[in-house]
């Protein structure tokens, strides 16, 4: 199996000639879908891609085994890129321009990236505490990975009903208002997104090999000393990963958001005052029912392309391979 | 600094059974004892145990002071990990100097990163470090704290030969006036190291003594086993019965060293099952009812030879099987 490494990948191939031979798949396959959507055949290159995907394991490989999985599998990738593809070649520049220009536009946006943001820190700052206790173990733990798991396999509808029961009118915090507050839209993205941030984090606590701590602790350091010198730091980029993580669910949170905080008022700071919008997604929908098709492929591309940035930045900034808490 | 410990302690991991540990140590100021024992006896979690990583019953003790409900990072121990345990984000320099901001007296990193030959490392990161070099910075790492007692456990277990002779030789000068506890399964190592040994076999010392009584009198057959000496039932060997002075005891013990093969005439005749070339000279394997005595020869019989067996009878000691320390 792969290893990571550069010469023990399943092709075998250098790094640098690796990057290259990506990077001229990529321009065939846009270069391909470009010529088959305009020539108004798509399916074409639905087609296309399949083969190319099988002809290129069998000249890299030769493996039949290798040609079966990549065929099969390129499959999947064609159900999921397709319609990608086909969206961003479908939107009107014109269109998405005017709603890159529409002020309401820029404070869904806004609201968009700041309300997840707002969920993922949450989720981070009460869900490292937790993760280190879940990979340290204790008694009970199956008990509370289960109500972490929850959200996962709840309707998120329901997560939303679930949160207005607990939190809402005659719920555990009367003095909290929930309904259509951004205080309700934070709560409503983190619980679906804090399970992310939650089982990532743990994982990167796991693997840190627990002599670290032992050596640590052995030396000197209480276990807070422990945990800011030597297991966060091996840790980070799992908190970072999980909170990306939690980031991106929350951005396209709709269910629980849209019962939970339909519409919320919010300080926007381009603007310097409170002023009134939906999540995204929310708006999306509506824009959908209210303006087609077009209108809302417009905003959803703004909105994808914002987190698609968001997302790349991230990963490009964490992206540091040389630390190895499982030692040696 | 001395150190005594009783401890108990039981472990359990999914998919196995219940171990419990229940030892103690008892080493004195500026000695060195070495916990020897074959994979799977406890003597990690013992040192662990002692070092205070795990909860367990007991004593742990350094000059007098109980240790046994404070905290790892306030017993002032020196732990070496078999595994090295280096922090892989921090420098060379950054992990020696770790433990010294927690400690009223310590000593200089880039001194012991000379002394140990690795200062030439103090810019570089763990991951980019061969095993012997990771050793030396977890001793520095370890000595810089100047603890009262250093616990070592298997050090030299990952290295090559040459590293590990040349660590050894390292180790058995650091640790000359150093309260030291080193847990081996290499009986090399244990010979060349310890002040004392304790011989650990299931959670349990069965024996405890200097390094010439643990190997040339071992205890029970279990100690003679894996400290490399032959276990013999007296039946087996009734010649035997004289040099043990009448003992009652159902085995005798002698080292291979003891065994002479040459002669026309013996304490009892055996067959040359096989002859393993070793470093200086060959061990011989010899068959006697079933059983395996091993001796060595420069110029060893041929294998299927039947041999006559002597033994120096000041060199045959009396040995009881389920022989374990209180």
């Amino acid at each position: 199996m792969a290893t990571g490494t550069d010469t023990d990948t399943l092709f075998g191939r250098e790094a640098v000639s690796r990057r290259s031979l990506v990077a001229t798949f990529i321009a065939v396959q846009v270069a391909a879908f470009a010529a088959a959507y305009s020539y108004g055949r798509p399916t074409w290159y639905a087609y296309f891609m399949v083969g190319s995907v099988a002809v290129t394991a069998y000249v890299l490989d030769g493996s039949p085994f290798t040609v079966a999985t990549a065929t099969v599998g390129s499959l999947l990738v064609v159900a999921l890129g397709l319609p990608l593809f086909m969206f961003v070649a479908r939107q009107s520049p014109s269109l998405v321009a005017e709603k890159a220009l529409d002020p309401g536009v820029h404070r869904v946006l806004y609201l968009g990236v700041y309300g997840p943001l707002l969920a993922a820190l949450v989720s981070l700052l009460l869900g490292v505490p937790l993760a280190h206790l879940l990979a340290e173990g204790f008694p009970g733990q199956q008990f509370v990975e289960s109500l972490v798991d929850l959200p996962l396999v709840v309707p998120h509808s329901v997560a939303g009903i679930i949160i207005l029961f607990g939190f809402g009118q005659g719920g555990a915090f009367p003095q909290i208002s929930v309904l259509g507050s951004m205080v309700g839209m934070v709560l409503a993205m983190t619980f679906v997104a804090a399970p992310y941030a939650v089982n990532t984090t743990r994982e990167s606590f796991e693997t840190i090999d627990d002599r670290l701590s032992y050596a640590s602790r052995v030396h000197g350091a209480n276990q807070w000393e422990t945990f800011r010198r030597v297991t966060a730091p091996l840790a980070v980029r799992g908190m970072i990963t999980g909170g990306v993580l939690a980031w991106a669910r929350a951005v396209s949170e709709f269910g629980a958001v849209a019962v939970v905080a339909y519409s919320v008022q919010f300080f926007y700071a381009p603007a310097g005052e409170r002023v009134t919008a939906q999540h995204a997604p929310v708006f999306v929908y509506n824009t959908y029912l209210q303006g087609g098709l077009g209108e809302s492929g417009a905003v959803a591309f703004l909105l994808l392309g914002v987190s698609a940035l968001i997302f790349l930045v991230v990963r490009y900034l964490t992206d540091d391979d040389s630390v190895t808490g499982g030692m040696p | 600094m001395d150190l005594r410990a009783d401890v108990s302690a039981t472990f359990t991991a999914d998919g196995a059974d219940a171990f419990t540990v229940h030892a103690g140590v008892d080493v004195d100021a500026g000695e060195t004892l070495v916990i020897l024992g074959p994979s799977g006896s406890g003597k990690t979690l013992l040192l662990e145990t002692i070092a205070g990583f795990h909860d367990h019953d007991g004593f742990v003790e350094s000059d007098g002071r109980r240790l046994d409900t404070v905290p790892p990072e306030d017993r002032d121990f020196g732990f070496v990990f078999q595994d090295y345990a280096l922090f892989p984000h921090l420098s060379v320099t950054e992990n020696v100097e770790y433990g010294t901001k927690y400690h009223d007296e310590t000593r200089d990193a880039e001194t012991l990163l000379a002394e140990l030959g690795v200062d030439h490392l103090a810019d570089r990161y763990p991951p980019t470090l061969s095993g012997g070099e990771k050793q030396r910075v977890a001793l520095a790492r370890a000595l810089a704290v100047r603890p009262s007692v250093m616990l070592l456990d298997e050090p030299l277990a990952a290295l090559d030969v040459p590293t590990r002779q040349s660590l050894r030789d390292d180790l058995a000068d650091v640790l000359a006036d150093v309260t030291a506890v080193y847990v081996t399964h290499n009986r090399t190592t244990a010979r060349a190291i310890a002040d004392r040994i304790a011989v650990m076999r299931d959670g349990q010392v069965v024996q405890t003594g200097t390094p010439e009584t643990v190997f040339e009198r071992p205890s029970s057959p279990v100690v003679a086993e894996f400290t490399g000496a032959n276990a013999v039932p007296l039946s087996a060997v009734p010649s035997l019965r004289d040099a043990v002075d009448g003992a009652t005891d159902e085995y005798v013990a002698f080292r291979p060293e003891a065994v002479r093969l040459d002669g026309a005439s013996g304490d009892f005749e055996a067959t040359v099952e096989r002859v393993v070339r070793e470093d200086a000279t060959n061990r011989v394997v010899l068959s006697l009812d079933g059983r395996t005595v091993d001796a060595f020869a420069d110029d060893p019989p041929a294998v299927g030879a039947d041999v006559w067996v002597s033994v120096d009878p000041g060199r045959v000691h009396p040995c009881s099987p389920g022989t374990t320390e209180e």
